[in-house]
């Protein structure tokens, strides 16, 4: 028989006999192979979805002509795209090759359900625009009804109406943010389905998406064009090329189509996958851990079996080959496993999500090479990497070794290891402060937290030493039974770190997230504490594409309360200024003083004018510009006017940078809208009587949310929990993994300690207390890598904090929550008390004899 | 049948029957086995590999128990008790000692000795376990581990261990077994100290003449039966028995008949 076969079957063989040991490794890496793999047939299919969502919607757009000017300003992935003529549609339609041309007007609608409330507005966009009557330039089909052919009537998606609770004949509001009273007249789909994912649809007649979508009649988003036969959609691109004004291009339908997949992607896909890639590599790291700890103990547990083999004549490579075989067999199996189950994953949330609401387009899963190729080597290389160490020692083994007592673990004892530790852990610090108080560096901060991981790891044994050290008055609580359990938590002091680090970084995660959400919340207390010196705040939704904005007439109209001092609407535009994308503040700046605190003002706001603004300190200084002095500014329409700074301001918070008048701002704008009101009421007017009074007047405008100064300053609050909690439920996996790893260990600990376990019987300690033993070792293991998980995620949200700041205007505030990290603790224990109750059952089962009996 | 011993038996077995596994691989480790286990004696269980001695030690102490037959320890029969009484009665009356792997590695010698008193929350007589330290001889390595002690002071800790709660018996499986004859020597006289001295009961199960020469009473086993009793054991005296019940061994028969007439004269 040759070696390798020799080695092959000794692994065989080993795995057979050790399934159970390699339960936990199985579940880890499989556990994470299928989350990387669900990840990325999940997004594959979602574009697949979209793509031929959109390809088959513009079907029978050849030509979209529209302005070629766009600014994108910082944080946005699609740009502001100025108007055309719609009469452009007239001369379009008479080029040869052209079949049809219509004004294609699009806004933002936000339709009222039957029970009052806004359709949709948190996320996905809420459309209005022209119905269009060609049907082969609408990629909307009129599925029931009729289009509409008066003022005031509407179609609407099937998805938007079946949410809101609308019928066909129903009468409702839609706000442009203007409330418009609509009917419904008919139902539309996209594309075969009820709608493009959750976006809802408002199809208006041509007068009335002028009126209310468009801040002048005449004007369009763009003119869709069909080809006649004959006439590809490059040669009608070409040939459309001549008539068109300045300013004004012409891309292929399929290329239009495709920009929408890229925007879609870009806004959500690739965040959203990206998000679901980080959260599966963590569970891969923790996963790791669990692995080589494994793999480490079942090694030295196989210390004579090894030993034996060596003496019997076996090379150290054949040893090392043995245990990296039985690694690779593990690896592959449960890879396979992982692929497996991600594609059930996919098909789950597949079938799940749009249940909760949520888009996801039938059709079939994509499953692409990289999604089965990518998490198939990740798996393998995470198995067999964890494996190699373990494996090395295994060869090292000395043939005498068999004879002897295993070797008592001295690592947590290990001068050199906490020297080491203690080195790194310095550096880290040095290195993160360095980054993020010296020279603001994201990098130097990023190689800080990394640094800071790599410290806990190496610091871990001798910390874990330290740590249950510290337990001891356990002892007193628990007696005998706490004693036993810290002493054998105690006992391997690699091992116990190992199995807590895991956990650690799952926690730490956790921890980092957690303070970072507080410390978003706390900044925003703080920029409301600073800035907003208003009493009562009306805002719209800032969290995600949909809604429409609110009235600005609903400023004006607050202002005539009797209850009310002052309310300043403040409206968004962008420009470009020396070529780069910026957004403006449309408001009243005479009001904006008294609703907003802009802290000291050099020049004065009182006079801006049509061709004046106010900038703030930060962008002033950047621009080097100062009261008196002259910016350019461009816009959406092509054109460019130069404007004089007339004031700068210190606070930028609530503000922006760049405040305008709505004189200036009225010839370069598009649909209106408000973002926020800020009221301030009479001397003497009590805050809830004032809300009250502008609840009222705010009816009338579709009821946008109005809240007190405090209400104001929690309202981000809603969508960071939310964030929280979906990451929170990501990074459950990695939790779970660690607690599997917990779990393992301990099941590998009671395998190892079953003599003890039966004499302990023996003399007396019943099933409960030897329960209760395993399950305090467990808890101890679980409370050290909670604890440094905590600390660690401490600093990194600090780091994080502290990095934030560094790359942005805003005064960014750092705190810790006590109340959520005490419950990230308590969570931590109860979830090691629960990886402790099936190593700790299957110990209690254990029969005296046999136990005392076993070698 | 009353199986509740008087108070002068620390422990007894009656009828005791154990059976391993079933059909073809059926084994009976014991087969009928009754016997008396005075207070205040040192008795020695022996036989021939296979014959039952560790089983009917195992049963008499609650570790096992038995498929037909009765047990007792003390006035109480174990066969009424479900698994927590049975750990609470070894832990409050039992006292052990194995061959090997008598203590916990991650306890102290004093830990160890007063484990089965913590397990039940007691406090331990501080003066009666001062006397057991002196006497086993381990003052000096209270605070040790039991991995920095040979094999002999391990067991005079397991000696020391047994002891520490004053139980009604111990039981004592090969307790020389894995020791050198000086080592052995001395946990045994430690055993015959506790029984003269301080009128412990101690049973012990051993296949070494020699060890058995220190016990009050010798019982012999064989095939799972008892075939013999001998007071003021020698070791020569043991020697010999065990040879004729080897001898025996060849004719089944013989030694059931023989061992049943010598076994009632001696039981009485």
């Amino acid at each position: 028989m040759s070696s390798a076969a020799a080695t092959a079957r000794i692994s065989l063989s080993s795995l057979r006999a050790h399934k159970r040991r390699f339960a936990g490794t199985f579940s880890a890496v499989l556990l994470g192979v299928a989350f990387l793999t669900g990840t990325l047939v999940m997004g594959d299919t979602l574009r697949a979805s979209f793509d031929s969502l959109f390809a088959g919607a513009a079907g029978g757009t050849d030509a979209v002509v529209r302005s070629a000017d766009t600014i994108t300003t910082p944080g946005q992935s699609q740009g502001a795209r100025g108007p055309v003529d719609s009469d452009l549609a007239t001369r379009v339609a008479q080029v040869p090759g052209v079949a049809a041309a219509v004004a294609n007007i699009q806004g933002a609608g936000q339709l009222v359900g039957a029970d009052g409330e806004p359709i949709g507005g948190q996320g996905p966009p809420t459309l209005a625009g022209n119905w269009i009557d060609d049907t082969r330039l609408n990629p909307y089909r009129l599925a029931e009804g009729r289009a509409p052919q008066r003022g005031g009537e509407v179609v609407v998606n099937r998805g938007a109406a079946a949410t809101g609770g609308l019928k066909l004949g129903d009468s409702t509001v839609l706000r442009t943010p203007e409330p418009v009273r609509v009917t419904i007249v008919g139902l539309a789909t996209f594309g075969g389905e009820n709608g493009m994912a959750q976006t809802t649809f408002t199809g208006m007649t041509r007068a009335d998406a002028e009126k209310y979508l468009t801040p002048k009649p005449g004007e369009a988003a763009s003119v869709l064009v069909r080809a006649g036969p004959g006439t590809s959609q490059q040669e009608l691109v070409d040939a459309l090329g001549p008539v068109l004004p300045e300013g004004v291009e012409a891309i292929t339908g399929e290329a239009s189509a495709a920009e929408n997949t890229d925007m879609i992607s870009g806004q959500f896909l690739d965040l959203f996958t990206t998000f679901l890639l980080v959260f599966s590599g963590i569970a891969l790291l923790v996963a790791t851990f669990s692995i080589h700890n494994t793999f480490a103990i079942v090694v030295a547990q196989r210390t004579r079996e090894n030993a034996l083999l060596r003496a019997l004549g076996a090379a150290r490579r054949q040893v090392v080959g043995a245990a990296l075989a039985e690694a690779a067999v593990v690896a592959v199996v449960a890879s396979a496993a992982g692929l497996l189950g991600g594609i059930g994953i996919a098909a789950g949330l597949q079938a799940l999500f749009p249940a909760l609401g949520f888009p996801f387009p039938a059709g079939e899963l994509v499953i692409g090479a990289v999604s089965l190729g990518l998490p198939l080597l990740v798996g393998v290389a995470v198995c067999l990497g964890s494996a190699l160490l373990p494996a090395v020692r295994a060869g090292r083994t000395a043939p005498l070794a068999a004879l002897r007592e295993t070797a008592v673990d001295r690592s947590g004892t290990a001068r050199g290891r906490a020297a080491t530790g203690v080195a790194l852990a310095l550096v880290a610090v040095g290195v993160t402060l360095v980054g993020v108080l010296v020279t603001p560096s994201i990098w130097l901060a990023g190689t800080g937290a990394v640094l800071a991981l790599v410290a806990f790891v190496v610091l871990g044994p001798a910390a874990s030493t330290g740590a249950l050290r510290l337990a001891a008055p356990l002892d007193r609580l628990r007696g005998i039974t706490g004693s036993l359990a810290r002493r054998n938590a105690l006992r391997s002091p690699k091992r116990t770190a190992a199995t807590a680090a895991a956990l650690m970084i799952g926690v730490a995660v956790v921890a980092l997230f957690t303070v970072f959400g507080a410390s978003l919340k706390a900044t925003m207390d703080q920029t409301v504490d600073r800035s907003f010196a208003g009493d009562v705040a009306i805002s719209a939704p800032a969290f995600g594409a949909g809604g429409s904005g609110l009235s600005p007439a609903l400023a004006g109209r607050v202002a005539e309360l009797p209850e009310v001092a002052s309310a300043v609407g403040l409206g968004r535009g962008v420009a470009e200024v020396d070529g780069a994308g910026r957004q403006l503040t449309i408001t009243d700046p005479v009001a904006l003083a008294k609703g907003l605190d802009l802290g000291a003002v050099s020049g004065s706001l009182d006079t801006l004018g049509d061709d004046g603004l106010a900038l703030s300190r930060a962008e002033a200084d950047r621009r080097g510009l100062a009261p008196g002095e002259r910016a350019e500014l461009a816009f959406t329409d092509g054109t460019e006017d130069t404007f004089t700074v007339r004031a700068v301001y210190e606070q930028s918070e609530l503000a922006g940078d760049y405040v305008l008048t709505r004189e200036a701002w009225a010839p370069h704008r598009g649909q209106d809208s408000d973002t926020l009101i800020a009221v301030t009421l009479d001397d003497g007017v009590p805050v809830a009587d004032g809300k009250a009074a502008v609840d009222k007047a705010a009816a009338a405008y579709g009821s946008p949310e109005v809240q007190t100064r405090a209400e104001y300053a929690q309202a981000s609050a809603g969508g960071i929990d939310m964030m929280l909690t979906l990451v929170y439920a990501l990074l459950a996996l990695a939790v779970l993994i660690a607690l599997l790893g917990i779990a393992n260990t301990l099941t590998l600990a009671v395998h190892e300690r079953t003599r003890e376990l039966g004499l302990l019987r023996a003399v007396g300690q019943t099933r409960a207390q030897l329960r209760a033993m395993v399950r305090w070792e467990s808890v101890l293991v679980a409370a050290f890598g909670t604890a440094g998980g905590l600390v660690l995620g401490a600093f990194l949200g600090w780091v994080l904090v502290q990095a934030s700041q560094g790359s942005g205007d805003t005064d960014f505030a750092f705190a810790v929550p006590p109340v959520q990290l005490a419950v990230v603790a308590l969570v931590g224990l109860a979830a090691g008390a629960l990886a402790g109750w099936r190593p700790a059952r299957r110990a209690a089962r254990l029969d005296v004899l046999h136990a005392i009996a076993t070698e | 049948m009353n199986t509740a011993p008087a108070p002068h038996v620390a422990a007894r077995v009656v009828d005791a029957v154990k059976v391993y596994g079933g059909g073809d691989t059926e084994v009976r480790a014991l087969d009928g086995v009754t016997v008396d286990f005075p207070a205040g004696r040192f008795t020695a269980i022996m036989g021939p590999s296979g014959s039952g001695k560790s089983t009917l030690m195992h049963c008499a102490a609650g570790l096992d128990t038995l498929t037909s037959g009765t047990a007792a320890i003390g006035g109480t029969e174990l066969n009424s008790l479900d698994d927590r009484r049975l750990t609470l009665l070894r832990r409050d009356r039992v006292g052990f000692v194995f061959q090997a792997f008598n203590l916990l590695p991650t306890l102290t010698v004093a830990e160890n000795i007063t484990l089965p008193l913590d397990l039940g929350g007691v406090r331990a007589d501080a003066e009666w376990i001062d006397a057991l330290v002196d006497t086993v001889g381990l003052r000096d390595r209270l605070h040790h581990r039991p991995a920095e002690l040979s094999g002999g002071q391990q067991q005079r800790v397991a000696v020391a261990r047994a002891f520490a709660g004053r139980p009604d018996v111990v039981f004592a499986d090969e307790p020389t077994g894995n020791l050198d004859s000086r080592s052995g020597a001395e946990v045994l006289g430690l055993l015959a100290h506790a029984v003269r001295q301080t009128h412990r009961t101690v049973v012990m199960v051993t296949h070494d003449p020699v060890a058995a020469a220190h016990a009050d009473e010798v019982v012999f086993l064989a095939d799972g039966r008892l075939v013999d009793r001998m007071r003021e054991p020698t070791a020569d005296r043991v020697l010999d028995r065990m040879k004729a019940l080897d001898t025996k061994a060849l004719d089944t028969k013989a030694l059931d008949g023989a061992g049943e007439r010598r076994g009632q004269g001696v039981l009485s």
